[in-house]
């Protein structure tokens, strides 16, 4: 067995990693790491005013403060029942897109960039491309003046708070503003170009559920008080969870998320899945010209989308401060409201965030904080998996390295911000036997054999199943057995099942492997039998928790004789499984 | 080729990534930055990081929190000649050493992550990096300043130590003309934190929350009892005093038990 480490991800916000775990052809395990120690930043914020929650929560994520704020006076606006006016959303809005032209253009010419044209990082790529470099500061910079301007700093700014400003910029800036995105236009355009005609791969290409934030008046826009899914589902703001589902997976220790039992992506690829047909303006004309069916299944395209949001951005400022600076300063909106519960949530540049709290006499009682990261992370994990497995059965292992690497970092995924994450190692080297051990610590497996009789080691899962039976291990079922019984298995559904099959992952006969039954869901090789039982018959947090034992097989061609190898693996399997 | 160029690591752990950020975001002098000095690792900015060479200057970002860091960070100490702590999640241990007592921690870590035992690596309570190893200097700020660590880097350059404003906020706020928010009755922990941001909440007509850390000129007793005096609730200010100024702030809070006993 040997294993692909990517140990520490370059160029991204924060500190993160992946493990890519090979036996054979078949990709066994993929691991995608976050070192970032815990900070218990939800639990922090208990007991404070829900000014100190504002002041602090910012602190997740230095790339997305404001929008942490933003998800934060969302959150508890609605919880204390403050109602601001449309001077303080439009500079809302305004700090909001500064914050969304930085972080993009610093991830598509200085994060994302330098893999596409073979440099090590943005300013070894100044001697090739010193337009693109030199356009970047400034699209970067001019990000950073807005977010400097309306919150008080590049980084952490204080002056959004609940209620809105505590200053508000002058006319005079609000114009500047406007004159300079003007002036970029021609080329964000070009931005747009070169990004949409990147030479993206198409390995790892897979269809996937989007979600975004789902903007007011059928215009494109960046919060909202309900989500909407690319296949047409639109949740409240407030049900939050409905879409989020958080839960646990044992190996990683970081709470996932999942809709409708599948992982779903966040981040500007959705936005432009969900919301590009209400693009106006250039931002239309560029959708229009670029957008394909790739952009719906293949994320290599975010970074495409993100420079589209450009444009969308540039566009959208002038507009903002036209209408702001007819408008008076207003002041700041005290309540006195002392006990509520709200949820909040706004479009991070890398995907949705989500806020909510809980004040009780005035102090935070509850809070829940839900990252975009977090939310990706199913997706990179499937994602990095399907380009492991597509590469090594084209005989290209040689490249899942830099792909998984190209795949993560094009969800731009802020680590720090992964606030549910706990430092994750790499795995160690578990191999069949450990993986069983531990299986059978919690509650036992449900064992079930499945294969076809009289393809010679194709067998081999029906007659373990039977010999098993046979030495009075309780709880094994074979194949067809397992569809009809599927009543009597619902009371646990929880529990752990336990596929033996002869698997061809191209090892030599005999060789066992084990992988998570969830890969059975990706990967057509390994679906043809179980992908019936897998879907009509698991609960999500079965199929999290079940795995696949495979045997090499030697033959599959017509016979009734199990090969040798295949027999004496046979043999340490029942070792291994009966009582 | 070698030349006689400064080495500098710049090293994150655990926090939000907000000081790596700021250097980057010194938009203009990054190039002249990466002229100036051999940036031989910047996770943040660069994929070609080389781990083992001796460094001049290491700047280390964010709390230990994890052991992997902790060994991480001795490793980084022992091949560096000088080691400066960038920010206060580095410096003092950050918002996430709020929870000070370890019992508590570890009670509030099982709150957020249920029963779920960590196989794979051990957390640890938020500490500073000077619980650790030797820290030479520490620039405060949350995160630091442009201005300040651009001072520091030519400093640096010129084979001088950083040298950092010694006084509270209250400073820079005269220096701006702003009116006193705490003559308004307005708790603002301008007096305490340690100057630097150039006064930039209160000029924003805000009170100053105490990002950048405590001031060393800091009189917090005084302060604390200020507060109780214009009718601020002590666990409000005890709260407010202790957000961003990690393990500091366990002397005062052992001084204040010891005084109302």
């Amino acid at each position: 067995m040997k294993k692909i480490t990517i140990e520490h991800l370059a160029r991204l916000e924060g500190n993160g990693g992946v493990t890519a775990t090979i036996d054979g052809n078949v990709v066994t395990d993929v691991k995608f790491l976050v070192n970032e120690g815990p900070r218990l930043v939800e639990r922090l914020t208990l007991g404070k005013t829900p000014e100190e929650d504002v002041n602090l929560v910012p602190r997740i994520c230095a790339i997305c403060t404001l929008s942490h704020k933003y998800a934060a006076i969302r959150a508890m606006e609605k919880a204390l029942k403050v109602n601001v006016g449309p001077k303080v959303k439009l500079i809302r809005e305004l700090m909001h897109l500064g914050e969304m032209v930085e972080s993009h253009a610093l991830h598509v010419f200085y994060l994302a960039l330098p893999d596409y044209v073979g440099f090590p990082n943005a300013i070894a790529m100044a001697s090739k491309f010193p337009f693109e470099v030199k356009i970047a500061l400034e699209m970067k910079q001019y990000g950073n003046h807005i977010m400097k301007t309306v919150s008080g700093r590049y980084i952490h700014g204080e002056n959004p708070v609940i209620g809105g400003f505590g200053k508000f910029p002058s006319r005079d800036e609000l114009v500047w503003i406007k004159n300079r995105a003007i002036q970029f236009m021609p080329f964000v355009l070009k931005t747009v170009k070169l990004f949409a005609e990147l030479p993206y791969p198409d390995v790892p290409e897979s269809e996937t559920l989007y979600a975004c934030c789902h903007p007011p008046d059928k215009k494109y826009g960046i919060v909202g008080d309900e989500i909407i899914l690319s296949n047409g589902d639109i949740i409240d703001v407030q049900d939050y969870k409905n879409l989020t589902n958080e839960f646990i997976v044992p190996h990683s220790f970081c709470k996932r998320s999942q809709y409708k039992g599948k992982p779903y992506s966040v981040g500007a690829l959705a936005r432009v899945n969900c919301l590009g047909e209400r693009f106006e303006g250039e931002a239309r004309k560029m959708y229009k010209k670029y957008f394909n069916a790739r952009w719906t299944k293949n994320p290599l395209f975010n970074n495409a989308a993100q420079a589209l949001e450009l444009v969308y951005a540039f566009e959208r400022i002038p507009g903002v401060v036209d209408e702001a600076v007819k408008l008076p300063d207003e002041p700041l909106v005290l309540y006195s409201q002392k006990d509520g519960k709200g949820a909040g949530a706004v479009e991070a540049p890398r995907g949705t965030l989500f806020h909510a709290y809980e004040v009780t006499k005035g102090l935070v009682s509850h809070t829940d904080i839900i990252t975009p990261t977090a939310q990706n992370a199913e997706d990179i994990e499937r994602y990095c998996y399907i380009t492991a497995q597509k590469l090594l059965e084209s005989g290209q292992e040689e490249k899942i390295k830099d792909r998984m690497d190209l795949v993560i970092r094009s969800f731009d995924p802020c680590i720090s911000c992964s606030v549910h994450t706990v430092q994750v190692k790499r795995a160690p080297e578990e191999d069949w036997k450990t993986k069983i051990a531990a299986l059978k610590t919690d509650v036992s497996p449900v064992i079930i054999g499945i294969g076809s009789p009289g393809h010679s080691d194709d067998a081999v899962g029906l007659e373990l199943a039977r010999r098993l039976r046979g030495q009075g291990v309780k709880e094994v079922w074979i194949e067809d057995e397992a569809l009809e019984k599927s009543g009597a298995r619902e009371a646990d559904e929880r529990r752990p099942l336990l596929f033996l099959d002869a698997v061809d992952f191209g090892e030599r006969p005999g060789k066992i492997t084990i992988m998570p039954l969830q890969h059975a869901a990706w990967n057509a090789v390994l679906s043809h039998r179980l992908l019936p039982l897998v879907t009509s018959q698991i609960s999500f947090d079965q199929l999290k928790n079940s795995y696949i034992l495979g045997i090499q097989p030697a033959s599959l061609e017509d016979g009734e004789q199990i090969s040798e190898p295949v027999r004496l693996a046979m043999e340490q399997i029942l070792e291994q499984l009966k009582n | 080729m070698p030349d006689n160029k400064l080495k500098i690591g710049i090293y994150e752990l655990t926090g939000c990534a907000g000081d790596a950020l700021l250097i980057i975001d010194c938009e203009e002098e990054l190039v002249n930055i990466f002229k100036a000095a051999n940036i031989e690792a910047f996770l943040m900015a660069k994929s070609d990081n080389n781990d083992e060479v001796e460094l001049d200057v290491a700047l280390v970002e964010g709390s230990v929190s994890t052991e992997k860091e902790l060994e991480e960070l001795r490793k980084i100490r022992k091949r560096s000649k000088a080691l400066i702590a960038i920010g206060i999640c580095a410096g003092l241990g950050g918002m996430q050493s709020y929870f000070l007592d370890d019992k508590d921690w570890a009670k509030n870590l099982k709150a957020v992550y249920g029963g779920v035992e960590m196989i794979h690596a051990k957390a640890l309570p938020s500490k500073p990096i000077g619980d650790f190893v030797k820290v030479d200097y520490f620039l405060p700020g949350c995160p630091i300043g442009k201005e300040q660590f651009l001072s520091t880097f030519a400093r640096l350059l010129a084979g001088n130590p950083p040298e950092l404003f010694r006084f509270p906020v209250c400073v820079e706020c005269k220096w701006h003309e702003n009116d006193c928010l705490l003559n308004k009755n307005i708790l603002c922990l301008g007096p305490l934190t340690a100057a630097g941001c150039g006064s930039v909440c209160v000029n924003h007509n805000l009170p100053c929350v105490g990002c950048w850390g405590p001031s060393e000129e800091a009189n917090r007793t005084a302060e604390y009892k200020l507060l109780l005096e214009k009718g601020y609730d002590p666990a409000l200010i005890k709260n407010k005093m202790a957000n961003f100024s990690g393990t500091s702030i366990t002397q005062f809070f052992a001084r204040l038990k010891g005084e109302t006993k």
